[in-house]
């Protein structure tokens, strides 16, 4: 197998690596897979030029298409790599294939350099567009928050430590703890049991109609909280709840719930602006649903709630329900077990009180309705991790783990209140973070663990300033460049490329020029200073060979070293023209020589001593 | 920028008619006198970057994007880069050596560059197209800084001073992108000797007084050692063969004929009845033959005769009356 094919081969093992990433659910991922079975199939076919050639575009091609599938960091890493490897090779089918692997790599890592500018110039400013045409996305098991509550949904996903955002801002500073709640989704369904979303409740294109007016103003100001969240089940994002989207393909629900456009199994990647503008989802009246209650299926919470309806301002009944929570025996826990009887909101709030999250939130929500305040239930999350970062700043990981659900009641004269009956029973569950009645250990430091933590946070940097960079990112940066004279786009484009090209170019023939001409000359230079270092120097005059005569003369120590170093030099330098390996073996024998010079002693040993 | 490059038709080897070739004694080639073109697997590199496009617009994918604007930028850069592996390339002719018609022949061009050149492509065109697909390799070689000495193969046709024609010099590195290339047509003609082949050649011997034998006549009956016979001598023929006594007797000059075992130095000429190409391809193969023996031959060609004798210098002699024939 000759080189340059065992380099295509070799990128095309890198990229085999990524695919166990890959979310076959994207119809794109299949295409992926088919061209690296085809390429696979022509390198081994592949045998003059012209095949190899192709094979080594396809190499690229798939590099890009996996650059799509997968965004993040790690991915793009292999992708580099993968790039290098298939230009190496095709630069080995252009100079000859008798090149080193190494020259090969130093002379495709140079050109990727010199086409650095004209990447970037490319990516900032040529004009973005919206997809052309929607596809339909499959589904895929995935862990993540459902669209009901159910018991024991959300302890199931508390066991998952798998990551599912991270939030940087631009101030570098995060909320307080009790302050993390980041919202996914709102339920107004209630059966008696089992909460669950409104059929048809929020749909994106509905949002777009009817434009529902202030809530879905597109920001434009700068980007204060970016998101980067792992692909969910559903079409909605958590965010905190303030603010406003700068993308256009997010929407703000009037139930303050965020819907994405895109399919749900991208990693998704927003940022925020206004974050301290009131939220105006929290203004927007109560559905009709929220104060739905099955009458008769939880007599006992029926009756505690009609009797504060009767007795207490809507206000009063929140607090009152607070006092009723602190004053029960209740328990927190993961494992609550299953619900006895067929009242299950009265079996806990009455009889068990050993519960999660979610029970205290349900029990809480159901409590309201019964007393006539309109409520409902967020599925969310709450908490994360801040990480500070190595280089400053840090971000809020956001895991699985940190599910949770809580509740929203409506007061007239406040709008909709978050109340979180669990922060009643285990304030520790909201300030520390963690599930700790769950018998689970905090999490511990480790080094492997903060190494990871470390390099998602450069993975949320390298997302949110490359991999996030969208249509109003442009335009806020034509903006700056050009302010209203959009149209002057072109030429500016063209400029740059151009202006990158003069730059680049006599670099790219200088460094050449450089390395073929005076490779040697730079060793003989390194030695020679070494030389002086040692109280040898050249006379005015003095050709190579005789002042290395003559140095070896005064130090026969380095008598050896320095008549190689003379023949070397001159042999190289002034005979017959040779091939470039013979001039880098040249070279990097003066570089031995220098070495074997440095480590001389300043004086010359005394044969007497 | 390369705006200065002619840009014509896709196909280069087939449209040579169309591209001007450079004359002179030397050559340094710059922007004017190179032309550039894609290749085909440049046209599919941009079919990729066109992909590659689509596939970051409707994913909107920044890494999809990134990927072709990378392919974009190294399309761009390709351009000048191959065009830059060419330009300041300087190349002179020098004395060709003389070589036969049958054989494939170098022609040496001397190549002057500042800078290190990838793999260069030189070959020289005949008829239509580049001499690619045939045994005389065509071979891409590096270029080192300084001054070296190509030795770059063709095919003549005929004998006689033949220019090799246009000299193509072209380069595709370092991407096989671009293909940047030149026509140069070097001045200085090579001398062709006729093809060599063998077959039947007119053969005469001259005898000691000078005289041509009958032809076919036995090589070793004429020598010098014993005269056996006299004939009238010519005074052309000098005065080592004179037959002194005879003269001094008043019976006139005679000349002594010889007999003795010595081979007799041999005169070729034209086969009669043969054409004259393929006479003279008789005569190439069969002084070649000679040369490698020890023996003495001259020529006799219409005009000229190259009298008998041996050696490299009288060959190339003998080998040049071929060639320069009318």
């Amino acid at each position: 197998m000759s080189g340059h094919q065992r380099l295509q081969w070799l990128a095309l093992g890198l990229l085999a690596t990524l695919l166990p990433a890959i979310d076959t659910g994207m119809p794109l991922s299949w295409g992926a897979i088919c061209l690296m079975a085809l390429t696979a199939l022509k390198l081994r076919e592949a045998r003059s030029r012209s095949e190899l050639r192709r094979s080594s575009l396809l190499l690229l091609v798939i590099t890009g298409v996996m650059a799509a599938l997968l965004p993040g960091l790690g991915p793009s890493l292999i992708q580099l790599l993968t790039t290098l490897l298939a230009l190496s090779s095709l630069l080995a089918l252009e100079l000859g294939g008798a090149l080193q692997v190494r020259t090969l790599l130093g002379r495709s890592l140079r050109l990727l350099a010199a086409a650095l500018p004209l990447v970037l110039v490319l990516f900032l400013l040529v004009p973005r567009v919206g997809p052309i045409w929607t596809v339909p996305m499959g589904q895929t098991a995935r862990t993540g928050l459902s669209d009901r509550l159910d018991t024991g949904s959300i302890a199931d996903l508390v066991a998952v430590d798998t990551p599912a955002a991270r939030i940087s801002f631009a101030n570098e500073q995060p909320p307080p703890p009790e302050a993390r709640y980041w919202r996914v989704l709102t339920l107004h369904s209630f059966d008696g049991q089992r909460w669950e979303r409104l059929p048809g409740e929020d749909r994106f294109d509905a949002l777009a109609r009817s434009a529902a007016g202030a809530a879905n103003q597109q920001g434009t100001g700068a980007r204060e909280q970016f998101w980067l969240a792992e692909p969910t089940l559903l079409p909605v994002l958590p965010w905190s709840g303030q603010g406003q989207p700068l993308d256009p393909d997010l929407r703000i629900s009037p139930d303050g719930v965020l819907l994405n456009n895109r399919p749900p199994i991208e990693r998704r990647a927003y940022g925020f602006t206004d974050l301290s503008a009131p939220a105006t989802w929290k203004r927007q009246p109560p559905r009709d649903a929220a104060l739905e209650f099955p009458v008769g299926l939880n007599p006992r919470l029926q009756a505690l709630g009609r009797e504060w309806k009767d007795t207490l301002a809507p206000a009063d009944r929140v607090a009152a329900a607070q006092r009723w929570y602190l004053s029960q025996p209740f328990r927190y826990t993961t494992k609550p077990g299953l619900l006895p009887g067929p009242h299950p909101v009265d079996a806990f709030l009455f009889d068990t009180r050993t519960g999660f999250c979610e029970h205290f939130a349900s029990g809480f929500t159901a409590l309201m309705r019964a007393a006539g305040v309109p409520a409902r239930i967020v599925l969310g999350y709450q908490g994360g991790d801040w990480v500070p970062q190595v280089g400053g700043g840090g971000y809020l990981d956001v895991r699985q783990s940190d599910a949770h659900a809580w509740s929203e009641v409506w007061l007239a004269d406040q709008g909709w209140v978050m109340v979180d009956p669990t922060a009643w029973v285990s304030p520790l569950r909201i300030t520390a973070g963690q599930p700790v009645s769950a018998g689970q250990t905090p999490r511990q430091f480790s080094p492997l663990g903060w190494t990871l933590l470390q390099w998602r946070g450069i993975d949320l940097r390298w997302t949110g300033w490359v991999m996030g960079f969208n249509r109003q990112d442009q335009l806020a940066l034509i903006e700056r460049l050009l302010g209203k004279r959009h149209e002057w786009i072109g030429v500016v484009l063209v400029a740059s490329l151009a202006l990158c090209l003069a730059l680049v170019l006599p670099l790219m023939r200088w460094t050449q020029r450089r390395r073929d001409a005076d490779g040697l000359r730079r060793e003989l230079d390194r030695c020679l200073e070494r030389l002086h270092g040692l109280g040898l120097d050249p006379l005015p005059g003095e050709d190579l060979g005789h002042f290395c005569r003559r140095a070896g003369q005064q130090r026969p120590d380095l008598d050896g070293v320095l008549d190689e170093l003379a023949r070397t030099y001159l042999r190289q330098r002034f005979g017959p023209a040779q091939p470039q390996e013979e001039r880098q073996a040249s070279s990097q024998r003066l570089r031995r020589l220098r070495q074997q010079l440095s480590r001389a002693p300043a004086a010359a040993p005394n044969p007497q001593a | 920028m390369v705006s200065a490059e002619r840009l014509a038709m896709p196909k280069p080897a087939k449209f040579t008619g169309m591209f001007r070739p450079n004359t002179g004694q030397q050559l340094r080639l710059g922007a004017r006198s190179v032309y550039i073109l894609p290749t085909g697997f440049g046209v599919l590199w941009l079919l990729a970057v066109a992909l590659l496009q689509v596939v970051g617009i409707q994913l909107q994918s920044n890494g999809a994007l990134m990927m072709s604007f990378l392919l974009l930028g190294l399309f761009l850069l390709a351009m000048h880069l191959t065009a830059f592996n060419l330009q300041g390339l300087e190349m002179s002719c020098s004395a060709p050596p003389p070589g036969f018609a049958d054989a494939p022949l170098t022609y040496p061009v001397v190549v002057r560059s500042r800078c290190h050149r990838d793999q260069l492509r030189i070959a020289f065109i005949q008829g239509a197209s580049v001499r690619e697909n045939t045994t005389v390799g065509v071979t891409d070689q590096e270029i080192q800084p300084g001054q070296s000495l190509l030795s770059i193969p063709w095919q003549p046709q005929q004998r006689g001073l033949q220019r090799p024609g246009r000299l193509r010099i072209s380069s595709s590195a370092p991407l096989g992108l671009f293909r940047c290339w030149s026509l140069w047509e070097p001045p200085m003609a090579q001398l062709v000797y006729p093809a060599r082949c063998e077959g039947p050649v007119a053969e005469s011997c001259s005898d000691a007084q000078g005289n041509q034998a009958n032809l076919n006549a036995p090589q070793s009956a004429v020598g010098h050692d014993d005269w056996v016979d006299l004939r009238p001598h010519r005074a052309e023929e000098g005065v080592s063969r004179l037959y002194w006594k005879s003269l001094a007797r008043g019976r006139g000059a005679h000349a002594k004929v010889f007999a003795g075992a010595q081979p007799s130095e041999l005169l070729l000429g034209l086969q009669p009845g043969l054409p004259k190409e393929q006479a003279l391809n008789h005569l190439s193969a069969r002084i070649w033959a000679l040369s490698a023996t020890a023996h003495s031959y001259g020529l006799i060609l219409v005009a000229t005769t190259i009298a008998p004798g041996s050696g490299s210098r009288h060959r190339d002699q003998c080998l040049m009356a071929l060639a320069l024939l009318p």
